[in-house]
Order: C-alpha cells, then structure tokens, then sequence
C-alpha cells in the first residue's frame, strides 16, 4: 500500500547541521541565481545602475591614483637650495656640497660657486649687460640638494631645517609651492572620492534594497505559505541575501567593465598629452587589489542593502 | 488515549472586536480523527488557527503535542509548525514551482538529503495518486488534484497532526468524498486529525467524533461511532437527510 511505504520511506532524519548548511546554501546559491536568470532584462537593468554607481568612485580612484604617480615623478626634480654666505670660500663650499651628499635622505648635491652663478644668470636670464653696471658679484654661491626619491613632504622639512642650521648656510629655500597645491588638490579629489564613494554606495544599498521589496512584495503569498508550513526566518531570508550577493557582484563585475573601458579609451590622449612634456607616462587601471576590493565592495553592499530589506519586510508578513 | 490537542477553557477575541471562541474545552486523542463543524463564522477556523499558532488565545489554555503554545516565542514558532501537517481550501500552493517541488518543501525546509526528499516527496504523491503529475505546475490541475499536493505537501514530513481547513470547500462533491477518504487513510497510520468543514454530508457518514461550534462555543458533540445509525442528531441539521 502506498500508505505503507510512505510510512516507510518516513523514517530518515534531517541531515547534520553542516551538511544541511552546505547543501542548503549550495540550493539557493543556484536558485536564486536561476530566479534573476529568469528576468534577464531587470537584472541587468539593476545590475547596471549598480555599476555605475559604483564606477564613479572607482573612476575618480584610479584618477587621483594617477595624478599621485605624475606627482610623485615630479618629486625628482624637487631641490632644496642652500645659499651659502658671502665669507665661504669655493674650497670650502664643493667640500660642504660633498659632506651634505653623505647625509642620510640626500640623493645628490651640486655646487655652484658665486662665479658660476652670474655666468648662468648672464647667460639664461636675458639682462647680462645689467650686470655689467654693478661693481660686485651681487650673487651668492649656492648647494642645489636632491632628497632621496621617495621622500614624502615632512622628511624633506626635516632635511631642511637641519640644513637650515649649518653655520655656513645663509638662507635654505625649497620651492615646492606648486607641489603643495598639487598634494593639496589631490587630497580634495581624495576627500571627495570617499564623499561621493558613500553617497554612492548609500544608493547601490537603496537600490538593492529597493529592488528586493519589490520582490518580496511580489512573493509575499509564497513566503506566507513557507511561514505556515514552518519555514524558519532564516530559511525565508537566505534566498532574498543572495539576490543581494549576486545584484552586488554583477555590478561591480560592470563598474570594472566601464572603469577599464574609460581607462582604454583616455590612455591615448593622456600618452599624447604627457609626450608634449617629453614624460613616458602611461595611465594605469585599477590594480588586481583594488578591482579584488571593488568586487567585495559591491558584493557587500548588496548584501547589505538585501539584509536590511529583508529584516524590515519579513516581519511584517504574517500567514493568514 | 493521550491527548495530542487539548483546549482549556480557550476563547479568543480579535483586539477590540467580539468573541470569536468563548470558554473552549475539548480534545483530540492522538490517532484521533474529528470534525470541526459549524456555520460560517462559528470559530472553526480560528479554533484551527490557534491550533497552528496563527493566533494565540485571548483566554484559557491551548496544549498541542504536549507542548504549552503560551510557552513557545518567536524562533520556536517555525519548529512547532514543522511538526503538523496543515491543508487549506485554497490549497495556498506556489504557483511558479512544480508539484514536486511544492511537496518537497517542508523536507527542503528541515534539511533532508536530496535522495531522501526524491523518495519521500514520491511516496506521497504516490500515496495521493499523483505520482504521474510531479513535473507538472500546479496551474494545469484540478482542483481536486490541487488539494490532494496540499495533502501530499501536509503528510511528507510525517506529521503526528494534520489540520485542515474546510479542505473540500473548493471542490465538486465527488473529489470532496475522495479527499475525506484520503484524511481517512493517513488517520489508519497513525496520524492525528482534525478538521473543520461545514460539509456535514460528506462527514455525517463517517464514524469520527464531531464538535460542533456556535457562535464561538461548543455547543453539541458526537462521540466516535462506528455506525451511522447511532449519530444523534446535531442542532439545526438533519444529518441523515443529506
């Protein structure tokens, strides 16, 4: 009878707890995959908009980290100049030059006596017979210092001020005025990449949380049922948080489509641009870290904005 | 006999609203096979729905399988329902999966292993004669058919309780005779069964005890009887007439 054999087959137990996880994870893993395989144009739809929002911030990323590296080039040419007083004698000067090019934090030093001065002054500023009204050499010699490459804006100070205090040093100067707003632009730009990366991703969260309402609105006869047959919270919820994971994933898979795409498409004008400056600049994408952390932000969010829904929504629905 | 439902002096009242059950006592032996009759709005349902814990009483005390409902909070609610069996008169199936997977549900939902779920969700349909439709949806059946993947889904877990609700209500009289005999058959099992219907025809014939509600108290009771000549008769009806 097929009572009997029911009665039969009704003796098994529920699997163990992890295998019972793993199997149950691995089912709404594919299912709910298989859910927004059903409704390809939504889902990409969705998708999109999430990688857009998540591009932006990533865009200005790679932006702000591609300024970093010109800046960081230009710190090659960056120079402390000591200008020496008028009692050093020449001697005394080169062997100064050479001391300072042993310290710590310097990576060369050149020496320009007072004679070598004028004679680049006659020669490049354009008022050489000026100069041959006034009695004296009006110039001073002067120790051009080159900090280590690598050397960030304090240690340079540092190195300066230690300068500064050399008995035969009469004023140090480092001209690096057009480097601090540049350092200070990039922090505005740093500043506002993380604004606009939270407002953003504030909106991939109202966004899949939105996305996940309508869902749960739609399906909220099926989880009524699942709650009378018994479904726990946990099992109701489980398939709407990887709605989320996967929402999350497939956007920022097209964030980093888009922001590689936009990166193609300005390194040609960007080379053309940095040639005119006779600079090997190439602009570089995101690194394999930062697109890993993009993945993981978006995945994330997703998840986040799915958890929140759910926890809000599931209550509500009670079975009648 | 022990008892695997016990109402002590039970009512229930919607907030701000009547009585819908006043100073209910009864029991369901386990094994047990009952009615629950009554005209519309006599409580049947909300008798059933405390039963479940889709409501909770207002008064008295509700004992189901030796547990207190009172006792039972939030997470302890979805592990108690795994334990009945419930069958509505909208069968409340999901309409995008298949009969199979509408079956499987609450093994899915305990966490069998696939090949037992294959089994079991089999025997079930097989056991409500279903067995040829577990590929089908669900929108290509009968009403009838319908109800009988609302009992195959009820019995799967093998449930020591199955309610249902008016579960002939959506159904011609013939395949409302074939469902009642299938509550009959998993009854001869073992299992307990209550259920409330307001089709005293279909059960008038049947050897099972009725309680019979009005106006949210019980207001008369047959014994279990073999025969249908010792029915006695009911307030209102005439249950050998029908």
């Amino acid at each position: 009878m097929a009572a009997d054999q029911a009665e039969s087959n009704l003796q098994v137990q529920p699997l163990p707890l992890m295998k019972r996880l793993t199997q149950e994870h691995t089912r709404v893993f594919f299912f709910s995959l298989g859910k927004l395989g059903r409704n390809p144009v939504g889902t990409l739809l969705t998708a999109l908009v999430i990688g857009v929002a998540l591009a932006l911030p990533a865009g200005m990323h790679v932006l702000t980290q591609n300024l970093s590296k010109i800046s960081y080039s230009w710190q090659d040419s960056l120079q402390l100049s000591l200008f020496l007083k008028d009692s050093v004698s020449s001697e005394r000067g080169a062997a100064l030059a050479r001391e300072i090019r042993d310290r710590p934090g310097v990576q060369a030093t050149r020496y320009v006596s007072r004679e070598q001065s004028l004679a680049e002054f006659r020669s490049q500023s354009g008022f050489g017979e000026a100069l041959d009204v006034l009695q004296d050499n009006p110039l001073p010699a002067v120790i051009a210092v080159t900090p280590e490459r690598g050397r960030n804006k304090l240690q340079v100070e540092v190195l300066l001020g230690e300068l500064t205090r050399l008995p035969e040093v009469d004023l140090a100067k480092l001209d690096q005025k057009w480097l601090e707003r540049l350092y200070a632009i990039l922090g505005i730009i740093d500043r506002a990449v993380f604004i606009v990366g939270l407002l953003l991703g504030i909106a991939v969260v109202v966004t899949v949380g939105n996305t996940i309402r309508l869902d749960i609105e739609a399906r909220r006869e099926e989880i009524s049922v699942m709650k009378l047959i018994g479904a726990p919270d946990s099992f109701i919820r489980r398939p709407f948080l990887y709605t989320g994971f996967w929402y999350g994933l497939a956007g920022s898979v097209f964030a980093l489509v888009l922001v590689l795409a936009g990166t193609l498409a300005l390194s040609g004008p960007s080379e053309t641009l940095a040639s005119l400056y006779d600079s090997t600049f190439t602009l570089s994408g995101l690194s394999f870290g930062s697109s890993l952390l993009l993945l993981l932000t978006g995945i994330v969010l997703g998840w986040i904005g799915a958890w929140i829904t759910v926890w809000r929504h599931l209550a509500h629905i009670q079975p009648q | 006999m022990t008892d695997i439902i016990h109402f002590n002096q039970v009512g229930y009242r919607y907030p701000g609203g009547k009585d819908v059950l006043s100073d209910v006592t009864f029991s369901l032996g386990r094994g047990e096979m009952a009615f629950v009759t009554g005209s519309s709005g006599a409580g049947k349902t909300t008798l059933l729905r405390l039963v479940g814990l889709l409501c909770k009483p207002t008064r008295g005390q509700v004992m189901v399988d030796d547990v207190n409902l009172a006792s039972l909070k939030g997470g302890d609610i979805a592990p108690f329902r795994q334990r009945i069996g419930m069958v509505f008169q909208n069968f409340n199936l999901l309409y995008d999966r298949t009969v199979f997977d509408n079956v499987a549900l609450p093994l899915v939902i305990r966490g069998f292993a696939y090949s037992d779920v294959q089994r079991r969700v089999r025997a079930a349909l097989d056991a409500v004669g279903l067995l040829n439709r577990e590929k089908s949806s669900p929108l290509t059946l009968s009403g009838g058919e319908q109800q009988r993947v609302g009992i195959a889904r009820a019995i799967v877990s093998k449930p020591a309780l199955i309610l249902a609700d008016e579960p002939t209500g959506n159904l011609d009289p013939e395949m409302s005779k074939e469902v009642m005999k299938l509550f009959e058959r998993f009854n001869q099992v073992g299992v307990s069964v209550l259920i409330a219907t307001h089709a005293l025809h279909l059960i008038v014939h049947m050897p099972h005890r009725i309680i019979h509600l009005d106006g949210g108290k019980i207001t008369a009771r047959r014994p279990r009887t073999p025969a249908m000549n010792d029915l006695p008769p009911f307030p209102g009806e005439d249950l050998r007439g029908r």
